[in-house]
């Protein structure tokens, strides 16, 4: 699904070259429930942003989904990122103008899809969260724990192939962080393949296979899974 | 096809939004009203006198001293003009098109009616007068020498023969036979039309009947006329020059005004219309500087809205949205918000127009203006943005992960 090899990102400048990624390998099978996990600097955002096709990277292969993503231009990536991967963040990235209907609709109307497909596909998802209820609201009008729910419906919406979260608990309370990271585990145990990036070792035990990024390289590449979930069938 | 989210989210900016439109509306009807102004100043400018303006050089004289008759020295000077070198030819008389001052009176079919008569400037000449003027003669003949009649200060100015304009023989004489035909132009004096001119216009650029003229062979007994003389090719500057010398070497008692003495018609022209120059000038000014504090209102605004939304535009981004896309929404907000805008001015413009027709007399603005306003408004809009837009659709995806 998502597989890298020997990937590297070089931030330069006229005197010194930085590494935030070196010798990068991973491989990410579909259906999986990875955690991406290191200290602050490790390189475990530049590489979900790699994955997620945000920025792009100086050597090394990327595959995603099959297809070697060096060599796309500009509109081929987005259309990638809005019809194969889900994006959610840890704040939110709701748009603050756009009611949570409006804000669930976004990629959706990137993809130009048809209004009735998408006032469909965007009640699904919110019923996913929860919210469908709360459509008509602002994101000033809903708690955390609600805003990360609506993001989730709008990554969800698109039935990417490719869930990338960057700490998404991480600005939540406890309470409100168990429920997001529950309703990723059973968006998981449907079949999604997802890529959490986190810092903290209690949500990542709760993936079903740990990746460990210090210093841009990946030092621990345990292959025993430590959550047997089983998926159910490939998410298409 | 993103109108919807775009309202929905210009309806939590309402104040930048307003203000933009607005000025959008204001810029339109003063805009509108000020090139319609502009336009009809121009076209004043423009109108023709029906004379062939090119190598023609008025002279304005005062003869001083009090001499009985001044006919002798008046027709001597005409000699001497004609006599120049590169002179085609000239003549004497008391006003010509666009001088801003002259004679009119009412031209009348019956000795005794007491209605004004259709009104009609007088221009006084000679045999010389048409090809000194270049006017065209469609009907009839030019005057004779022996038709000149020297007419005194107090004298009713009449003359047997005169040569009128079309539009006034068409006027006074509707069925169209006004050559031949008799009519009265002080009381008492016939004048027989025997001969009509294309078009001349009066001396004055506000008249409501610009083509109505009369030519009579008249030499009014004066210390204060015009010689206008008619070039050869080509020495226009060299008459302008020489002509008041040769006066001043034939009779040094005379004024020729330092300032306004000896013209080519092109000052004339320029003179007569310079307000309505200046009226255009500044109008346009005011449209400029109107529109240039509209572009820069939008673009201010744009800019800052994109630098507010840069962390908005990067999620965008990271969900799917192409450079395209992110140009376009900037556009298409602006162009909603431009909308609105040139609606609320065209019923400012068409409201500012009326209170200018009740307040003023001025006429109404044409549609075709508030439609032009329009479209360079919207056009105006869509440029002022572009930049900015483009700046947005140039934020990076990778702006979504970065904290505010």
């Amino acid at each position: 699904m998502l597989k890298m090899t020997h990937l590297a990102k070089v931030y330069r400048t006229e005197v010194v070259e930085t590494y935030a990624l070196r010798d990068f390998n991973i491989d990410v099978k579909e259906g999986e429930f990875v955690a991406v996990t290191g200290p602050s600097g490790s390189g475990k955002t530049t590489f979900l942003t790699i994955a997620g096709l945000l920025e792009t990277f100086t050597g090394g292969q990327y595959h995603l989904d099959g297809v070697e993503v060096s060599q796309l231009d500009d509109n081929a990536r987005s259309r990638i990122r809005n019809e194969k991967i889900g994006f959610i963040f840890q704040a939110f990235n709701l748009i603050p103008d756009l009611n949570v209907f409006d804000n669930v609709e976004v990629p959706l109307r990137y993809r130009g899809m048809k209004a009735a497909e998408r006032k469909q596909r965007i009640m699904d998802a919110l019923e996913r969260v929860g919210l469908a209820s709360r459509a008509k609201h602002y994101p000033a009008e809903l708690s955390g724990g609600q805003q990360q729910r609506v993001a989730i419906a709008r990554a969800l919406a698109g039935s990417p192939r490719l869930l990338l979260a960057d700490e998404p608990t991480g600005n939540l309370d406890t309470q409100m962080a168990r429920g997001v990271m529950e309703l990723l585990e059973e968006i998981h145990r449907e079949g999604a393949t997802i890529v959490m990036v986190t810092h903290d070792p209690e949500l990542a035990a709760r993936a079903q296979r740990n990746v460990h990024v210090i210093d841009g390289q990946v030092v621990d590449l345990s292959e025993e899974p430590r959550f047997h979930a089983q998926p159910n069938v490939a998410h298409s | 096809m993103q109108i919807q989210p775009i309202l929905s989210a210009l309806r939590r900016h309402k104040a930048g939004t307003i203000l933009i439109a607005l000025q959008i509306a204001l810029t339109l009807a003063i805009v509108c009203n000020a090139l319609f102004i502009v336009h009809e100043r121009i076209d004043r400018i423009n109108r023709t006198t029906g004379m062939d303006e090119t190598n023609v050089v008025a002279i304005q004289n005062r003869y001083v001293g009090s001499p009985e008759n001044f006919v002798p020295l008046m027709k001597s000077d005409v000699q001497t003009l004609r006599s120049l070198p590169g002179v085609e030819d000239a003549y004497v008389t008391n006003a010509f098109p666009l001088r801003q001052g002259g004679w009119s009176t009412g031209a009348q079919t019956d000795p005794d009616s007491k209605k004004e008569g259709v009104h009609t400037a007088l221009y006084f000449g000679d045999e010389h007068t048409l090809k000194t003027l270049g006017v065209r003669l469609i009907a009839g003949r030019n005057f004779s020498p022996s038709e000149v009649v020297t007419v005194q200060p107090q004298q009713s100015p009449g003359a047997p023969q005169v040569i009128i304009t079309k539009v006034l023989a068409d006027k006074i004489f509707p069925d169209g036979n006004a050559l031949g035909k008799v009519i009265y132009l002080a009381k008492g004096k016939p004048s027989t039309i025997i001969g009509i001119v294309e078009k001349l216009t009066v001396p004055w650029i506000e008249w409501d009947t610009m083509d109505n003229v009369t030519i009579m062979p008249v030499l009014f007994n004066s210390g204060y006329q015009h010689f206008l003389i008619r070039t050869k090719p080509g020495q226009q500057d060299a008459v302008f020059k020489d002509a008041p010398k040769a006066l001043y070497a034939a009779n040094r008692m005379r004024v020729l005004p330092e300032k306004y003495g000896v013209r080519t018609f092109e000052m004339v022209r320029a003179r007569a219309y310079q307000a309505d120059r200046g009226m255009a000038i500044l109008m346009s000014v005011v449209c400029g500087v109107l529109l240039a504090i509209t572009a820069a209102g939008i673009v201010g605004l744009s800019s800052f809205w994109v630098g507010q939304r840069r962390k908005q535009i990067g999620v965008r981004r990271a969900l799917g949205a192409r450079r395209s896309d992110i140009l376009s929404y900037f556009m298409t907000e602006n162009f909603l918000i431009a909308l609105v805008g040139v609606i609320v001015g065209v019923i400012l413009a068409v409201g500012l127009s009326q209170w200018m027709f009740t307040h003023f007399e001025m006429k109404r603005l044409s549609l075709t203006y508030v439609g032009i306003g329009v479209v360079a408004l919207l056009a105006l809009g869509q440029a002022a943005v572009f930049a900015p837009a483009l700046r947005a659709s140039r934020v990076s995806p990778v702006e979504a992960t970065r904290s505010v």
